[in-house]
């Protein structure tokens, strides 16, 4: 469905990805995991356009996707909960998910999803009318998510959509997007909480500055020995 | 005790108004004085029932009418004389100061009784009462000679130029510091299609519309350029716009216009051949005077009606609800776009343009489209103008009048149809009609108390000549401003995200409605 081959991104001269092949298939959940300043955002930011590859290429389901520009990306499907949440700040709750909704051209079920997202997130209900910029830290995380859901994507892209958030609903998130995944949505997870991801990932990839330094199933990448000791924590 | 101040507060402002302008004007300015202390202080009441809300507001409208009928009467027995002018008939005083008395109660009453009914209802009224008075305005005025609506009028075109910038600035948040070059640009194509300076007289009526069309396409490209930039470069972008659209229209007096292809590449090809033919050069303009210059165009077509004839300069009736119809549109399309689809957009760009692309948002065509719809009203403005002062001059339209606009929405309420309304009117009729009189005013009061006394001719001039509030007209404008700025920086009618984004404290923000979040409520 979607893949990268050889992508490579800067910024400025600073050479953030140095070749990044993967590839994402249809209803799987594909983890992207490495250090702080790896390039997993980056990589993210890549694929919706928001940074242009210098080299290599990105493909959609047969559409080349480098070659278009981001407000085009999401039109074809691909939604992203961003690091740094980029909520509305003066629209409210409500507003902010309807704007996740522009680029549907069917709104049918405008009503149903909305509804959707607050059967996942109660807690964006109890605040629809305010405005994006005073809700709490974790109440823009999920309303980042939820606005992304509201885009209906083929692909959603997280940009470590636990951040913030109380261990309690980290547990729920994960929950909501594997859930999410059992209902067809295909999903790019970028997570410091490894050990999380693995554990609802199909498979995974291992960044280190800007280079992907292993692949493998989810179940395999849990038990090796290196990502143990470099992600997992396990001495 | 609040509501009671406020009273004290228009009557004193009220009455001191009638010093400079006399005559009939207290019976105007009670009756607009009780429109505004009744809309002020209705939104601080409680909805209850209607009588008592009359009740409750009777004794604010009774301090405000009788400091006005005082003050007035104050000034035709005593200020008169002292500034050397005749009182006026005794008729117009008792007349002008019992409509003025009545007027005040009645309409501040009446303003507030409307709080009595459902939110819905009071709007809806509300709209009926101000419609009677606009649509009265101008015939009271001329029935008491007063000569107010010529004026207004300049307030209304700035007005919908407030409108028009305020899609760029207010919806888009682009800073657009050369808006006047579209007006000047709406203004210059009805002065070329109608008016002696070509020998075209193109119909009013068709003129403003491609007076709006010119500008909306001088939008566009003056938009393109701009769109890499942001926030301070995007500014001095536009602010060099505007700088150079009056420029050019003063020096476009000699402008040879050659078709390119006959005059330069085909003999250039030829040449490169080695033949040396001279070819017939298409000459599309040769040494044609655009614009007349610092001369200006004059006279220019006016509009014609039948029933009404052409409008005249002499009777500016049809000129007023010309220019409210105009608004009307403006309004109506303005509250339309706003609402759609492209209004969001500019909302997300305005908040964020990496987010709004990622919502699917294209930033190129959303600014695009909001320079050229803002473009468009300046250029109804623009043709308006032309036609109603029949003459251009480049001077109009320089930088000076791109601040005016942008003050226009800032003071308003930037963001909010009504507060730009608000904003157009209150700077202009300051600017147009206040002071004016002002200037009168002191001048006929120097010349009947210090002047006399003061021996030196020499100071003598000096005292007379700089009593003239016109000359500080930016002064007082730029104090206004920062006044404002310390004071309600959110304009006089604020937006609603605008207002709780700046007083937080003040208004809960969960209460905050929007088109939406009402929408969303309804469904
Ligand atoms: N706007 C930018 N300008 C310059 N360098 C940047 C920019 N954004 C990211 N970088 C650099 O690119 C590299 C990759 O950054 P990226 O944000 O993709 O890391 P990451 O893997 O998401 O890290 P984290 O886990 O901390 O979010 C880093 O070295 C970072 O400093
Ligand atoms: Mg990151």
């Amino acid at each position: 469905m979607l893949e990268l081959k050889d992508v490579h991104t800067y910024y400025g001269n600073i050479h953030a990805l140095k070749g990044i092949s993967l590839k994402v298939n249809d209803g799987e959940i594909v983890t992207l995991i490495g250090s702080n300043g790896a390039g997993k955002s980056t990589t993210l930011r890549t694929i919706q356009g928001l940074n242009k590859p210098r080299s290599g290429s990105i493909v959609l389901d047969g559409v080349e996707l480098h070659k278009l520009p981001a407000h085009e990306i999401a039109t074809l499907g691909v939604a992203q909960s961003p690091e740094g949440r980029m909520i509305f700040p003066r629209m409210t709750v409500m507003e902010n998910l309807e704007m996740g909704a522009y680029v549907r051209k069917d709104l049918t079920s405008f009503k149903d999803d909305i509804e959707h997202v607050f059967s996942l997130f109660p807690r964006l209900k109890e605040r629809i009318t305010q405005k994006g910029g005073t809700l709490s830290g974790g109440e823009q995380q999920m309303l980042a998510m939820g606005r992304a859901l509201m885009a209906k994507p083929k692909i959603l892209l997280l940009d470590e959509p636990s951040m913030g958030l109380a261990p309690l609903l980290v547990e729920l998130i994960f929950d909501i997007i594997k859930k999410l995944n059992e209902e067809g949505t295909t999903i790019l997870l970028v997570e410091q909480n490894a050990l999380m991801a693995l554990s609802i990932a199909h498979r995974g990839y291992v960044l280190q500055t800007g280079e992907i330094i292993l692949s493998d199933s989810a179940k395999n990448l849990k038990n090796d020995e290196m990502v143990q000791k470099s992600y997992l924590g396990v001495e | 005790m609040k509501n009671i101040r406020s009273g004290i507060t228009f009557g004193i402002i009220g009455g001191m108004l009638t010093f400079l302008f006399g005559g009939w004007s207290v019976a105007i300015i009670g009756s607009l004085m009780g429109v505004g202390l009744g809309m002020g202080i209705s939104g601080k009441l409680e909805r209850k029932e209607p009588l008592k809300i009359i009740l409750a507001v009777l004794p604010t409208a009774l301090v405000a009418a009788v400091i006005l009928v005082l003050l007035s009467l104050y000034q035709n027995n005593f200020v008169q004389h002292a500034i050397g002018k005749r009182p006026a008939a005794d008729k117009i005083v008792l007349y002008g100061n019992l409509i003025g008395f009545f007027g005040t109660i009645l309409f501040t009453t009446l303003l507030a009784a409307l709080h009595g009914l459902p939110e819905k209802q009071e709007q809806k009224w509300r709209m009926v009462l101000l419609t009677l008075l606009v649509i009265a305005f101008p015939f009271v005025d001329k029935l008491t000679a007063l000569r107010w609506t010529a004026q207004i009028i300049f307030a209304l075109i700035f007005v919908i130029l407030g409108l028009g910038l305020n899609i760029v600035v207010g919806y888009a948040g682009l800073l657009d510091l050369g808006y006047a070059a579209f007006f000047a640009i709406g203004a210059y194509t009805t002065g070329i299609l109608s008016s002696p300076q070509h020998g075209i007289f193109m119909n009013f009526w068709l003129v403003i519309w491609i007076a709006a069309a010119m500008a909306a396409i001088w939008g566009f490209m003056l938009g393109a350029p701009t769109l890499p930039l942001r926030g301070d470069y995007l500014a001095i972008v536009t602010l060099g716009f505007g700088e150079i659209v009056p420029v050019l229209f003063k020096n476009l007096i000699d402008v040879t216009i050659k078709e390119p292809f006959t005059c330069w590449i085909l003999p250039g090809l030829l040449k490169l051949f080695g033949a040396q033919t001279t070819m017939a050069c298409i000459t599309l303009m040769e040494h044609e005077d655009l614009t007349a210059g610092e001369k200006g165009i004059s006279p220019i077509g006016r509009p014609y009606l039948p029933f009404i004839g052409e409008f005249k300069s002499s009777d500016p009736i049809p000129w007023y609800f010309l220019i409210i119809a105009i608004i009307i549109l403006s309004v109506f399309i303005i509250r339309r776009l706003r609402d759609s689809r492209l209004g969001r957009s500019w909302m997300a760009i305005r908040e964020d343009e990496l987010a709004a692309a990622q919502m699917g948002i294209d930033p190129v065509k959303t600014k695009l489209a909001a320079f050229a719809m803002g473009a468009t009203f300046s250029g109804f403005a623009g043709a308006f103008y032309a036609a109603y002062i029949a003459g251009i001059f480049p001077s109009v339209f320089d930088f000076s009048a791109s601040i005016i606009i942008l003050c226009v929405v800032i003071l308003g309420g930037i963001g909010n149809i009504n507060g730009v309304i608000v904003g157009g009117l209150v700077i202009m009729t300051a600017d147009r009609l206040f002071l004016p009189a002002l200037k009168d005013f002191l001048a006929s009061l120097l010349t009947h108390t210090v002047l006399p006394s003061i021996s030196d001719p020499v100071v003598q001039l000096a005292v007379k000549d700089n009593a003239n509030p016109i000359l500080y007209r930016f002064l007082l404008f730029g104090l206004t401003l920062v006044i404002m700025m310390a004071v309600r920086p959110e304009g006089l009618i604020p937006n609603a995200q605008v207002r709780a984004e700046l007083h937080p404290d003040e208004t809960p923000a969960i209460e905050v409605e929007t088109p939406t979040s009402k929408k969303a409520k309804k469904g």
